[in-house]
Order: C-alpha cells, then sequence, then structure tokens
C-alpha cells in the first residue's frame, strides 16, 4: 500500500477511484430510473441542502484554512475580499462577473500591499 | 460555436483556470489536475478531491463528501434525457458529460433543435466544453508558475470566489439560500472540533438544518 502511495500513479488512483466513480455513479442511476425519479421530492430537495452545504463548506475552507501562497495574506483581507465580493455582487444586481471582479480586486491589493 | 460565446461558458473557462492554478499552488501534478477534469468533468467533486488531499482527508472520507456531493447531478441528468432520446448505452455515455453548466447551456440550446439534431448537437458542445475545461486547466496550473506573487495570489483566489458566487446565483429557493449560510457557518466550526469527517458533518448538519426549516415553513403555510 505503501509503496503504492508513494508511487507515481497515487494521484490518478485517487481522481479514478474518489472523484469519478462516486461522481458518475449519480450520472449512470439517473439513466437507469429516469423515469420514477421527481426532482422536487423532499428526498432531492434534502440531497441539494447537503451538497450545497458541503460545496460551500469546502470552499470557504479553502479561504479560512488555506495550504498554500494564500497562507501569506493576512486573515482579514481573506475574509475582506470573500466580503466584498459578495457585497458588489448583490450591489451589481446579481452580476457574478463583477462580484469576481471585486473580490480579486481586494485579494490582489491586498497581497501587492503585504509582500510575503 | 454558442458555447464558447456564452457567459456561463467564460465563467467556466475562468473558473476551471483558477482550479489549475489551485492545483498548482496545493502541489498537485498538472498529469493529474487535468486528468481530473477531463475524466470527471463536475468542478464541486474535483474541488471535494484536491481540498481533501489538501487538508489530509482520508480517501474514503474525500470520496464519501464527492458522492453526497454529486448527488444532485442525479436530477439535472434525468431533467435533460428527455432532450437526448437515444439507446440506453449512449445516454449513460451521454450522462457523463452533464454538470451544472452542459446543463443550463443545453436547456437554453437543446429546445428549439429538430430532435434528430439534438444529440449530435449535444456531444459537439460537450466535446468543445471537455476540451476547453482542460486547456483552461493545464493555462491555469502553468501561469501560477509564472506570474508575479500578487496575481498568482488572485488566480488561487479565483476558485473560491467565482465557485461561491456562482452558487448564491444558482440558488432557487429557500433551501438554497440556507444550506449556503449554514456551510460557511459550520464548516470553520467542524473544522475546529470534529477532526477528519468535518466536511462530511457540514454537509449533513447544515443541509439537514435548512431543509427543516423549509419543511415547517411548507407546514406553516400549509395551516
Amino acid at each position: 500500500m505503501n509503496a503504492l502511495i508513494n508511487s507515481g500513479f497515487w494521484p490518478y488512483l485517487l481522481v479514478i477511484f474518489v472523484g469519478f466513480l462516486p461522481t458518475d455513479i449519480w450520472r449512470w442511476l439517473a439513466v437507469i430510473f429516469a423515469r420514477r425519479l421527481d426532482e422536487d421530492s423532499e428526498l432531492m430537495i434534502f440531497v441539494r441542502g447537503v451538497a450545497t452545504a458541503m460545496v460551500a463548506g469546502v470552499i470557504i475552507r479553502l479561504v479560512l484554512f488555506p495550504t498554500g501562497d494564500l497562507v501569506s495574506i493576512p486573515l482579514t483581507i481573506r475574509i475582506g475580499a470573500v466580503a466584498g465580493g459578495f457585497f458588489v455582487y448583490f450591489l451589481a444586481r446579481r452580476s457574478t462577473l463583477i462580484g469576481v471582479i471585486a473580490g480579486e480586486a481586494i485579494m490582489i491589493a491586498g497581497a501587492y500591499f503585504n509582500p510575503a | 460555436m454558442a458555447g464558447l460565446t456564452s457567459v456561463q461558458g467564460a465563467v467556466l473557462f475562468a473558473s476551471y483556470v483558477g482550479f489549475g492554478g489551485l492545483c498548482a499552488d496545493i502541489g498537485v501534478p498538472l498529469g493529474a489536475a487535468a486528468f481530473s477534469t477531463f475524466l470527471i468533468a463536475a468542478l464541486p467533486s474535483q474541488l471535494l478531491l484536491i481540498g481533501g488531499y489538501a487538508s489530509g482527508s482520508a480517501a474514503l472520507v474525500i470520496a464519501l463528501a464527492v458522492l453526497l456531493s454529486a448527488a444532485r447531478l442525479l436530477p439535472s441528468v434525468v431533467t435533460l434525457l428527455p432532450y437526448l432520446r437515444a439507446r440506453f448505452w449512449t445516454q449513460l455515455f451521454a450522462s457523463h458529460f452533464i454538470a451544472v453548466t452542459v446543463w443550463v447551456e443545453s436547456r437554453r440550446l437543446l429546445p428549439p433543435l429538430p430532435s434528430e439534431g439534438r444529440l449530435p448537437f449535444f456531444f459537439g458542445l460537450v466535446t468543445l466544453f471537455n476540451v476547453s475545461c482542460v486547456t483552461a486547466t493545464v493555462l491555469g496550473f502553468l501561469l501560477s508558475g509564472q506570474l508575479p506573487r500578487s496575481l498568482a495570489i488572485g488566480l488561487t483566489f479565483l476558485t473560491p470566489i467565482s465557485f461561491l458566487l456562482a452558487l448564491t446565483r444558482n440558488s432557487r429557493d429557500l433551501v438554497d439560500y440556507l444550506s449556503l449560510a449554514f456551510g460557511l457557518a459550520l464548516a470553520p466550526i467542524f473544522a475546529e472540533f470534529s477532526g477528519r469527517l468535518d466536511l462530511l458533518w457540514t454537509g449533513l448538519v447544515g443541509g439537514a438544518a435548512a431543509w427543516l426549516i423549509h419543511r415547517l415553513r411548507k407546514q406553516k403555510r400549509a395551516i
């Protein structure tokens, strides 16, 4: 097992067994059971909630507990860039593009004025 | 070509440039990053995979998180199948390419076409998407080593910010907004206290709470 983990194949195996299979199984199940499923059933709404909360969680974790370059940026700037992006997004009548540009502007300025 | 000129397509391309940059930043090999885009073709799954890898989660935990989050693809595929009439195995193959952006664009572009033209158009569209997204991943990965520090950090931040805002924009009902807010609020708490399963707890508790509030409101309205 350790020899496998240390080999160059490990990331590719992760992609196949931890990323691809758990994702595609739902696509295949949809084709197999297409006629018996209702998009608006309570189970589907629950599943949507769990999926959304989990993806929101993994994203905010990347911002709050970063591993790479973002570590060198103070926490206040990281949170400020997210909050600023959200604020401008709503201000610009829900324009994702303008919101992203605003958040990025705060982050890049923050990085520029906070050299590592 | 309609796929390329769409705002959704542009946002997806930019998101994958960001994803490539993030992979470089975390230390995922370029080949694995590109391979994940080619084979998984669903950014939330890829983010959970990379994010879990970065925080040192066990493979089984990441697989479970991906499994739970990808369940949202099931209704997407179901609602698109009526436009993709074909033999079972062709449909099974077609379903592999369906993710949020492909779904949105197919709902817009497929219905006006004559029914015999929809499947070829769909396969053309998803091929274009797949090639563009793999290109974007490689581009982001390579860019990340070349850019000045502040821009490289901006590239790493592109995935979180664009995904959060896209998640907000795609929200339809109260459940979506609540689970988004709960996920953001609970993730740091569970990360602090619940060890390696924190992501699963965030999803289950946040999603369940959002669903319960949705149920209670529905019952109140019914009375």
